[in-house]
């Protein structure tokens, strides 16, 4: 029937009420569950948690709640009645009742054939504009754990913005991607940074092949190499040109790309390129998963029926818009069983996860050898730009000659990779400080205590108990705009997303835990949200916490 | 005014400044799934149901008007909504493949026969059973209810899939 969040938990619906944790068949993918209460309905979630034989040395604690009914048939009215009234609002636009706001052609020109489509800008200028303030606002600090955010004022509903001159100081900063906390503008890494500059300079403008290579491009590599624990690293200038540039190079025609539902853009775009045939798998679904490489192999290409070059399985380390975990050891079992490859994107879990945040193959405790590709990026954890692939020499050596990226891209830039050698060396320790390590486990310990807070107080909140990125489900469009400029009032930023980024009725407010913050700003930050919470009613949970055994 | 216009401009030509903050899914179209999650057909029910109350509460129609009205009312609407209005209220990363085509035709990606197309075909014919009933078979409603219920139908046919007739609505 319809679609619901519970289909994308876990490996099918079913309940098992049995507890021995006997080892599969085949060694891979039979899982059991442990489940608290003894009785279970397939559309109340229930906390599980999940201890398979040998594949999960630790517990995997992943819920998406379902929407309460009555919350979906009042966001569907909500969404109803703001398009009845842009639709007659664009009445009142066109029969000049109301001034246009928006751009428009001129007199002479309507008779031309039209270069935009009025239509694909109804929900911009309809339901958009009227919230846009929770969205671009101006900073003029370090978006580190607090910010100041410049105020700004709008006389004609969010058209246009004046400035009054106030600046909003010492805002708590629950937006940015700044996970161990090295987006500072004072300390070793920038200190290491500003030499470099002094005496790099600000970059060569020329790739890697011509002119473009310096000396401390290589260190990064090797360093990169080492951290990740892989044989060979290659560094790139974006991330996104990681991921769309050096697929195409991997994979082409006549190959698979069995890829997640939830994948990003960077993914998608990189396998469409490539011009291999792609199929989409269900988020973090196993099952999902398995039958794909079954229908595969034994099918082989669509008209012929030829076997497949390559299949190659895309998947990421955390998925940001939902908080979840990849299940990598059962992807592994996967493709060791099925000997596909995988390309592991650890945009958002490289330097989070993992007791000395080498991602999320340590966070599972697995070798770092099964992982074909690992790539991940820069910008995150490391206060940096940028992104890189590490794997096996082999294909180092090869994507140094036919990667795009690699070929025709400018190189980084020297103070970028500075900052980036300062703190990877930081969380590894090799600096003689141990304030790496302080780090991780200050976002371990931030990442717990939030995510339990939020939820004794009755939040729905998605993902993995281990994941520092916290989506909390605000669900109707009118509470998107309410909850980002209510938290402003009390000086918290957060990001809230809504339609079409994602599902029609799961809109939310998305937290980036980070080492930065400390105990004191989140337990403001959470006594702010829970008033917010009651001023706005979002508090739709229908579970009481169970204590976890452990 | 010159920097309004500009900005306005800038709004326009630059539209991905939106929600789609910090995530750029794999879902292109979201119109395909939007029939399709949850809680919408008991939605879709509910405000059948409003404006059925809606018109019955108006004192000088007697049954079978209200439930003809509730009808014709009904169809006009789903066919505005799902055979008339084209393309998307945003703007799509597939370059405008859907932009000529009715939200009917985008639900799940054009396959026929999926669950919610059924939903939508069958909700019509119930209210025409009902209407018919209340209507006591009068020959006057029975041809208004008719013509109103085939003008929802006939676009769902999966041979009509894309069909214009004489061009109406083509652009």
């Amino acid at each position: 029937m319809t679609e619901s969040s519970v289909k994308k938990l876990s490996n099918g619906d079913r309940c098992y009420s049995t507890n021995g944790v006997k080892p599969g068949k085949n060694g891979c993918v039979k899982n059991h569950y442990l489940y608290k209460k003894q009785h279970c309905y397939p559309e109340e979630k229930i906390y599980h948690v999940e201890h398979n034989g040998g594949l999960y040395k630790r517990p995997f604690n992943e819920v998406f709640e379902e929407t309460p009914m009555l919350v979906a048939v009042l966001t569907y009215m909500g969404y109803g009645i703001l398009t009845i009234f842009g639709y007659l609002r664009d009445f009142l636009r066109k029969w000049k009742i109301e001034k246009c706001q928006n751009a428009t052609e001129r007199e002479e020109q309507k008779d031309f054939v039209p270069l935009y489509q009025d239509f694909e800008n109804f929900y911009t200028r309809n339901l958009y504009m009227r919230i846009r303030d929770s969205w671009n606002r101006p900073i003029c600090s370090v978006p580190g754990a607090k910010f100041d955010v410049m105020d700004r004022v709008s006389y004609d509903y969010n058209w246009t913005f004046k400035y009054t001159g106030k600046v909003v100081k010492d805002v708590i900063n629950m937006g940015s991607y700044n996970y161990l906390g090295f987006a500072e503008n004072h300390g070793l890494c920038v200190d290491a940074a500003a030499d470099v500059t002094m005496k790099y300079g600000v970059g060569v403008s020329s790739t890697r092949r011509e002119m473009g290579n310096l000396g401390k491009h290589e260190e990064l590599e090797k360093l990169v190499a080492r951290f990740l624990g892989v044989e060979a690293a290659m560094a790139f200038g974006m991330g996104f040109a990681t991921n769309s540039m050096n697929i195409p190079a991997l994979v082409g025609k006549g190959c698979l790309i069995l890829s997640d539902e939830l994948n990003h853009a960077s993914l998608v775009l990189g396998a469409r390129l490539s011009g291999a045939t792609i199929r989409v798998f269900k988020h973090n679904n196993m099952q999902s998963l398995e039958k794909l490489l079954k229908d595969a192999i034994v099918h082989g290409q669509p008209r012929t029926h030829r076997p497949w070059k390559k299949i190659l399985i895309l998947v990421e380390g955390i998925y940001s818009m939902e908080g979840s975990i990849i299940r990598l050891p059962e992807v592994i079992a996967l493709k060791k069983k099925y000997k596909a490859f995988l390309y592991l994107d650890e945009a958002h879990s490289i330097g989070a996860l993992g007791p000395s945040g080498k991602g999320v193959v340590e966070y599972f405790g697995l070798d770092p050898k099964d992982v074909d590709i690992m790539m991940g990026t820069f910008t995150k954890s490391f206060g940096a730009a940028g992104g890189y692939i590490g794997g096996k020499k082999e294909l180092i050596d090869y994507l140094f000659t036919h990667s795009h990226s690699a070929v025709y891209a400018t190189s980084m830039s020297p103070p970028v990779v500075e900052q980036i050698i300062t703190s990877m060396k930081c969380i590894m320790g090799e600096d003689g400080t141990t304030l790496g390590q302080d780090r991780i486990k200050q976002l371990a310990e931030n990442t717990r205590y939030f995510r339990r807070k939020l939820q004794e107080m009755g939040f729905i909140i998605y993902g993995n108990s281990d994941s520092p990125v916290v989506p909390l489900m605000l669900y109707m469009p009118a509470k998107i705009g309410a909850f980002g400029r209510e938290m402003l009032k009390r000086n918290i930023g957060v990001v809230v997303v809504g339609f079409p980024a994602t599902p029609i009725i799961e809109s939310r407010a998305r937290f980036c835990l980070s080492a930065a913050h400390t105990k004191e700003m989140l337990d403001t930050a959470l006594r702010m949200i829970s008033e917010v919470g009651d001023l706005l009613q979002l508090k739709y949970s229908r579970h009481s916490l169970v204590p976890l055994l452990d | 005014y010159i920097c309004i216009f500009f900005k306005c401009t800038l709004n326009y030509l630059f539209p991905q400044v939106k929600m789609n903050v910090g995530v750029a899914h794999s879902e292109v179209n979201p119109n395909t799934r939007v029939m399709n999650s949850r809680g919408i057909w008991l939605t879709y029910a509910l405000g059948v149901g409003m404006l059925h109350i809606v018109l019955l509460s108006i004192p000088f129609f007697s049954v079978p008007v209200v439930w003809t009205l509730t009808n014709v009312i009904h169809n006009l609407g789903m066919y505005v909504f799902l055979h008339a209005v084209k393309g998307t209220p945003f703007e799509t990363p597939d370059q405008g493949k859907a932009r000529l085509l009715t939200h009917w035709e985008q639900l799940d990606y054009g396959v026929q026969f999926t669950s919610s197309r059924k939903f939508f075909t069958i909700s019509p014919i119930i209210l025409y059973f009902l209407a018919s009933f209340y209507t006591k078979y009068d020959p006057a409603h029975f041809i208004i209810n008719t013509a109103s219920l085939l003008s929802v139908l006939i676009p769902k046919l999966p041979q009509l899939h894309g069909v214009r007739i004489f061009g109406i609505n083509k652009y």
